[in-house]
């Protein structure tokens, strides 16, 4: 579904990237760990192009994203239309103030597709019974907790259609309480099929619900596995010394 | 005081001076409607990835905004006559006033547009929202919104900066009073009615603008209250329902 090969990213000369290489196939869920500033959210912004890649080569759906034959980037609104396919949900979620709940799911439909607004917001309301949000419709992203705002958020993106769904950080952001209702929704999703790149810090969730494990640090991926293979016999030192101090810190947390 | 003010003359001079209002507020809406739109065009163009639009569009800018107003409404009137240029003083004020207000409404317009969190950018772009249509869909609506406060009480400079139109012979409220108190040279009675006459128009339109102030501060459902926190941020809280 997704193929990286060798991506390079800096920002004013710190390379956050490394010649980053990974596949992600249709159906899988890949959980992303690692330290802040490891690279995790910005390989995933690079996976839709919201940042541009110093180098390298992005495959969605086996095509060629972004850039052209010759390795020049396209134009922006060809970009647009290859990024209409990968949904993403941002830490902050990101709606739209100015928009209803309703508007918000009924979005991209509407203004991306051009589907009439009947047909918007009928599936819109699908949706968003599905993350549990039916009676929020009419109601403005500011008058929502912020659980149910990232639920809204994961709506609005599958109301795309995705084929594959991008999640930064998706509940770093939350209240404690807030957060079990997100990974539900996101678990859901991860039975029904959709594929997953998943950045987060949730180690339970990841440990449940990913096939699949990236541990990385410093730009690059140290270390991949199943959960199993991560978690219980981490090969690197690093990856040891990464889930150590966060498994530690999380259980101190659940005791406090 | 009973004698400085002449009511006989108000009685006379009221509907006169009612005309040159009348003519004022016809100045201020025209010349707000246009500068409303063609200052967003100004702001947009501004950040169009063609470079000699973007320059000849913000030397505009500079041009008026280091230049009098007066100046600029004279130079219209008085001075383009001799390059061939020649308008009515009614469409000089116009197209003066315009060109003028236009240039400080784009700077308000990009600062509420530069106001919008990345993360909108970067949202409607997931979407696969090209540039346009996310400006139009998500990133206008919220900056105009924020906006509103700023450009009302420029709409409100405009309608006190029209009497300048006065000296290029537009038949506005002041000119209207110069024309009373020169034939009768009861300056005190004429002024202090051009005076209170501004004010009675004024005075509710800075009172509109609070209001509106209000109205956007009240966020987008109308039950929120914005409040600066220390730190310089901005949070949101719900008023009691």
């Amino acid at each position: 579904m997704i193929t990286v090969t060798d991506l390079c990213k800096s920002f004013d000369g710190t390379q956050v990237l490394n010649n980053v290489s990974l596949t992600v196939a249709a159906g899988e869920v890949v959980g992303v760990i690692g330290p802040s500033g490891s690279g995790k959210s910005t390989l995933l912004r690079c996976l839709n192009h919201l940042e541009t890649p110093d180098s390298g080569v992005i495959e969605v759906d086996g095509h060629q994203a972004y850039i052209d034959e010759r390795g020049k980037t396209l134009s922006a609104a060809r970009i647009a239309d290859t990024r209409s396919g990968v949904g993403m949900v941002f830490q902050h979620f990101n709606l739209f103030p100015h928009l209803t709940v309703l508007q918000n799911v009924a979005s991209g439909p509407r203004f991306v597709r051009r589907k009439d607004r009947a047909e918007s917001e009928q599936r819109a309301r699908a949706l968003l019974a599905q993350v549990g949000l039916a009676e929020k419709a009419d109601q403005h992203p500011e008058q929502l907790s912020g659980g149910q705002q990232q639920r809204v958020a994961i709506a609005r993106a599958l109301a795309m259609q995705p084929k594959v769904m991008l999640f930064d950080e998706p509940t770093s952001a939350l209240d404690p309480e807030l957060v079990g209702d997100v990974l539900a929704v996101m678990q859901q999703l991860a039975e029904d099929g959709m594929t997953m790149i998943v950045v987060t810090h949730e180690m339970g969730f990841v440990r449940k619900v990913a096939g699949r494990v990236i541990f990385m640090d410093e730009g690059r991926i140290v270390e991949q596995g199943s959960p199993a293979e991560i978690f219980e016999a981490p090969a690197q030192p690093r990856t040891r010394s990464f889930l150590s101090s966060v498994l530690t810190h999380t259980a101190q947390d659940g005791t406090a | 005081m009973s004698s400085l003010f002449d009511p006989d003359l108000a009685r006379t001079a009221f509907p006169v001076l009612l005309r040159g209002l009348l003519v004022t507020v016809e100045l201020t809406v025209i010349c707000g409607v246009l500068s409303l739109a063609f200052g967003l065009l100004v702001a947009l163009a501004r950040m169009s990835p063609f470079g000699p639009l973007r320059w000849i569009v913000s030397g505009y800018v500079q041009l008026v905004r280091a230049t009098p107003l007066l100046i600029q409404l004279i130079y219209i009137y008085y001075a383009l006559p001799f390059v061939g240029i020649r308008f009515s003083p009614f469409v000089s004020a116009v197209l003066g006033l315009t060109l003028n207000v236009s240039a400080y409404l784009a700077e308000v317009y990009r600062s509420g547009i530069e106001a919008v969190p990345r993360g909108q950018h970067d949202a409607a772009a997931a979407l696969g929202m090209r540039p346009s249509v996310a400006m139009v869909r998500v990133i206008l609506p919220q900056a105009i919104r924020i906006v509103i406060p700023a450009l009302g009480n420029y709409m409100v400079s405009l309608f006190k900066d029209t009497s300048l139109a006065a000296v290029i012979t537009v038949q506005e409220m002041l000119f209207a009073g110069q024309i009373v108190s020169a034939e009768t040279y009861d300056y005190f009675t004429i002024y202090t009615m051009v005076f209170i006459l501004y004010f009675a128009v004024g005075y509710p339109a800075i009172r509109l603008v609070i209001l509106l102030e209000k109205r956007v501060k009240a966020g987008y459902s109308g039950r929120k209250k914005l409040i600066v926190t220390p730190t310089g941020g901005v949070e949101t809280v719900e008023l009691i329902k």
